[in-house]
Order: C-alpha cells, then sequence, then structure tokens
C-alpha cells in the first residue's frame, strides 16, 4: 500500500511539479473567471449565464483538454523517455502502475478544473448562488474527468501522438459529428457529462434538453471508464518496453 | 551442481521484431558472483539483459529468475536491482531524491538510512542535493547505480554501467561491483570493451548477432581470441619487396601488395611489429604508416562464431 501511496504521490509530483499546476490553473481560470466578472455587472442572469459558460465552453473545450493533456502525458511521457522502467521495476503489479498513474491524472485535472468553475460562478453569482447548478457542474466535471483520463491512459499506451488523437475526438467527433448524427452521442463522453449535469438539475428551473437520459449517461460514462481502463492494464501487462 | 535453482536461467530464449531476429535460442544459467556479458554493439545484449528484466516477453523459450517467470510475479523485484541503458532519469529530481524514490518504492524498511548508504557506496554523497539535469553523464550513471542497489538486491542488472564514468570512477566502480559480487549477490554487466569485462568479471558471456558464441571463463575464451590472425597495413616505398621478406616470417599466413601498400595477416601482431623496422632497414624502405585494420571488438567476436 505504501507503496502504491508513494508511486501516487511522485506521480503527482511529476505533473504538477514547479510552476505547471499555478500556470496551467490560471490559464483555466481566466476564461471562466474574467467574462462572469463582465456578467456580474450586467443585467443577465447569473445561473443561466454560467450553464451556458459551462456547456459553451467548460464541457467542450476546457474539461477534455485538460484531463487528456495530464493523462496523456502522466504514463506516456515516461514511456517516450524510457523513465517508466523505474517504476515498472518494482515490486508493483503493473495494474497498480497503471492506476497511480491515472489517479495522478485525475487529481491533477480536478484541482485545475474545480476551483477554476467554483470561482467562475461565485464571482457571475456575487455569492453562493444555485449550489444545484454548482454541484451539477463540478459532478458533470468529475464523470468526465474520469472518462477522458481512462481515455488518454489508454491512448497513451497505444499510440506516440495520443494527445492529438484524443483532442480530435473531443472536438471534431464530440464536437462536429454528434451535432449532426445525435445517436453517435452514445458514443460522447460530453454527451455522458451532459446527462449527468442534466440529471442534477432536473426540477430546479435550469432543465435541459440532452441527447442521453440520466441513467444511460452515467451507466455509459462508468462504461467507457471501466473498459478504457482494463484494456489499458491489458496492453501495459502485455507490451514490451522499449 | 546445487540444488538451488540458478538465480537467473535462460532456456532457448528467443526475441524477434516481424523479421529481424534480435536474439535466437540463448541458453544459459548465472549463480552468485560476477559474469560479463560481452558483445559488439547490436548483438542483442540490451535484449537480453530487458527480457532478464522481465521488460521484454520471449517470443519463445523462457527466462526464469530464482526459478520463476517474473513477468508473472513482480515481487521477484524485491530482490532485482536494475541499472538500465539509456538515460532514464527524472532531471528534476536531486540525487537523494531519486535514490530515496527507489528506496521506498521498494518497500525498504528504513529509506532514509538505505538511501545515505547508497549514495555513499557509489562515492555520490558530496552531489547528494544536485539535480540529476545538472550532473555530468558519469555522475548520473553512478546515481542510476545507487537506485539499483539501494535494497541491497540478490541479482544485480547492469547495462552498459560505466558509460561516461572517468578512468577513477571506473577503478572504483570496479571494485564496488567485485566486492558486491564476492559478498554472493549474482551480477550481471554487459559491456563492448573487452578490457572493461576482464577487470569486472571472471565468467563471461560472448554474444554476437544474437547468438552465444562463447561463454565460461574470461581467460580461456581469451586465449582463443589471441589465435585469431589480425591484419596489418603497411605503407613503404617498395612494399613488394618489403612482402616478401615479410612472408618469410613464422607468423605471417599472407600479404598482399597494391601499390606502396601491403596487407600482412600475422598470428602476432607482437612479433611483426618487431621484425618489421628490421626488415625495412635491411631492405632499404622507408615505412610511411603502419596500422593494425581489425582490431574491433566485433572482429574477434566473428572470429570465436566462425570457430563454433
Amino acid at each position: 500500500m505504501s507503496r502504491s501511496l508513494t508511486l501516487l504521490r511522485f506521480s503527482l509530483g511529476q505533473l504538477l511539479a514547479g510552476r505547471r499546476l499555478v500556470i496551467v490553473a490560471l490559464l483555466v481560470a481566466l476564461p471562466l473567471v474574467l467574462p462572469a466578472v463582465f456578467a456580474a455587472g450586467a443585467d443577465v442572469d447569473p445561473a443561466t449565464f454560467t450553464l451556458d459558460l459551462f456547456r459553451q465552453l467548460v464541457l467542450p473545450v476546457l474539461l477534455p483538454v485538460v484531463a487528456l493533456t495530464f493523462s496523456t502525458s502522466s504514463l506516456g511521457s515516461e514511456l517516450r523517455d524510457g523513465t517508466i522502467t523505474n517504476l515498472l521495476l518494482k515490486p508493483i503489479p503493473r495494474p497498480a502502475v497503471l492506476g497511480g498513474k491515472y489517479l495522478a491524472a485525475v487529481v491533477s485535472s480536478l484541482l485545475v478544473l474545480l476551483p477554476a468553475e467554483t470561482a467562475g460562478h461565485v464571482v457571475a453569482a456575487g455569492g453562493l448562488g444555485s449550489t444545484q447548478l454548482l454541484s451539477g457542474m463540478l459532478l458533470a466535471t468529475v464523470v468526465g474527468t474520469l472518462a477522458y483520463c481512462a481515455l488518454g491512459v489508454l491512448l497513451s499506451l497505444l499510440m506516440a501522438r495520443a494527445l492529438l488523437v484524443g483532442l480530435a475526438y473531443a472536438l471534431l467527433w464530440e464536437g462536429a459529428v454528434v451535432s449532426v448524427a445525435p445517436s453517435a452521442a452514445s458514443l460522447s463522453i460530453r454527451g455522458y457529462t451532459e446527462g449527468v449535469l442534466a440529471a442534477v438539475l432536473r426540477g430546479g428551473g435550469l432543465d435541459l434538453t440532452t441527447r442521453l437520459g440520466p441513467v444511460s449517461a452515467t451507466v455509459l460514462a462508468a462504461v467507457v471508464t471501466l473498459a478504457a481502463l482494463v484494456l489499458a492494464v491489458r496492453r501495459l501487462e502485455r507490451m514490451d518496453i522499449p | 551442481m546445487s540444488a538451488e535453482p540458478a538465480v537467473v536461467q535462460l532456456r532457448r530464449f528467443s526475441k524477434w521484431y516481424g523479421d529481424v531476429v534480435a536474439v535466437a535460442d540463448l541458453s544459459f544459467e548465472l549463480r552468485p558472483g560476477v559474469t560479463g556479458l560481452l558483445g559488439p554493439n547490436g548483438a542483442g545484449k540490451t535484449t537480453t539483459l530487458k527480457a532478464i528484466c522481465g521488460l521484454l516477453h520471449p517470443s519463445q523459450g523462457e527466462v526464469l529468475l530464482f526459478g520463476r517467470p517474473i513477468r508473472r510475479d513482480p515481487m521477484l523485484y524485491r530482490a532485482i536491482g536494475v541499472v538500465p541503458d539509456g538515460d532514464r532519469l527524472y532531471p528534476r529530481l536531486t540525487v537523494r531524491s531519486y535514490v530515496r524514490l527507489h528506496a521506498e518504492l521498494q518497500g525498504v524498511a528504513d529509506p532514509g538510512a538505505a538511501t545515505e548508504r547508497a549514495i555513499a557506496e557509489v562515492d555520490m554523497a558530496p552531489l547528494a542535493d544536485r539535480r540529476l539535469k545538472g550532473l555530468s553523464k558519469g555522475e548520473r550513471q553512478r546515481t542510476k547505480v545507487a537506485g539499483a542497489i539501494v535494497h541491497q538486491p540478490a541479482l544485480l542488472i547492469l547495462d552498459e554501467p560505466m558509460t561516461g564514468m572517468d578512468p577513477g570512477q571506473r577503478a572504483r566502480f570496479i571494485e564496488l561491483i567485485r566486492l558486491i559480487g564476492a559478498a554472493g549477490v549474482t551480477v550481471l554487466v554487459s559491456s563492448h570493451i573487452l578490457g572493461e569485462v576482464e577487470r569486472l568479471a571472471s565468467q563471461i558471456l560472448v554474444l554476437v548477432s544474437g547468438r552465444l558464441a562463447a561463454s565460461g571463463d574470461y581467460h580461456a575464451i581469451r586465449d582463443l581470441m589471441a589465435d585469431q590472425p589480425r591484419t596489418v597495413m603497411v605503407k613503404a616505398d617498395d612494399a613488394r619487396r618489403l612482402a616478401a621478406g615479410l612472408i618469410a616470417l613464422p607468423s605471417t599466413v599472407a600479404v598482399e601488395v597494391d601499390g606502396d601498400a601491403l596487407r600482412a595477416r600475422t598470428r602476432s601482431v607482437d612479433s611483426f611489429a618487431t621484425a618489421l623496422p628490421r626488415l625495412a632497414r635491411d631492405q632499404g624502405a622507408s615505412l610511411r604508416e603502419i596500422r593494425t585494420t581489425d582490431e574491433s571488438l566485433e572482429q574477434v567476436f566473428r572470429y570465436l562464431v566462425g570457430r563454433r
């Protein structure tokens, strides 16, 4: 157990080393907080503004970019530069190594995303605002982060350009294809997060129309996340390390 | 023959990538002490070491450590220390934090004390708080060795560990490895430099083109290598007359003349070097250039393969 904790702590340190956490957190927070500052002084409903910003900016762009960036570099960069041997040549089962790297990517992503979303929400509302909206956004972010990170870790084990492929999936498939072919939402992590968000907001005056119902979205998110992790474990256990 | 299983057993191990065979049908056993894995670049040394470490799957055959396949038993890594090829270090870490990371991942009871001991053993104590990115190649190699021995493994695998070390560092490193081997640890060290292995190990395995060319006592193999004729190229103003004198030497195998140059094959470079100036003086020839052309280890190794 202590070995796994050492691995997680070390992996977090690698991902968030130096000023990287501060820089990435600022880059994510600025596009959420700045518009909120202007919205707070304008005649707009803060809850509607925050929800729109979340659906237009966080779900399609910030969430996948942050989660895929951390998750593809968590294991992938060590595989590419060979430093992964420092971890694999230890009495730690490979699934635990993968789990540590995955958790490090999830925690890093959430450390960047959750405070930024909370700050944007608070600034726009001029206070705590709708807790239902805030909890819906944070829960959807957690679900999306778990799924995108699992996908990112798997891609980094399969190919060198994992981040590029992951972003192409998020921006092209989820952005373009799903909008013209709604049935494709069943293969869209963004669709799952919207479904989870809608489930939390239901009955609170901010009802959303989503392509997936809350149950389908939650089940599909769990299935995709677990499937990606299982495939990643199998890949790491079977692959030759260069 | 010991009843205990060998520390390392390779049984008809082969590894190929597509049509390229990296290692073919390799079998050997290792027991405590230092063994040198010798071979030219591309001979399959690193592939063999990676298979022993469990980083590569055998395409055929099996690799056993302490009688068990390591890919199915990661807890075996408690008993193994590895210095892999290449840099493979985290540049932002200090020497101390890198070695301590290894100690903690190995589950050492007192990682702080083990870290200081390992750092001292490789003479890195004065640089313990320096970041790895600012160290010389030799210093980084020694740091890798500290990380590999921090948990006092029963099997130590080192892939070209002396790369980048200066002569003083090499001498101290060789002494350290010999001490570790004498303490009952099984050590496997790869190198493509004959002199390095000679000072490190009494037992050697010679790999050439992915096959075991020779194995056993270093001195016996060295004697085999010494039988190989060497080629010496000589440039002189009367090469043809000089060649006639050289062919009469008992150690000369053959002489070819090409203009003002000749290529002599000799079984003894020493006696050739002694006789050549005398012959040149007697025949009034001026020597302009003398050099051996096939001193490379690869040529010597290929000779060994040819003898099999």
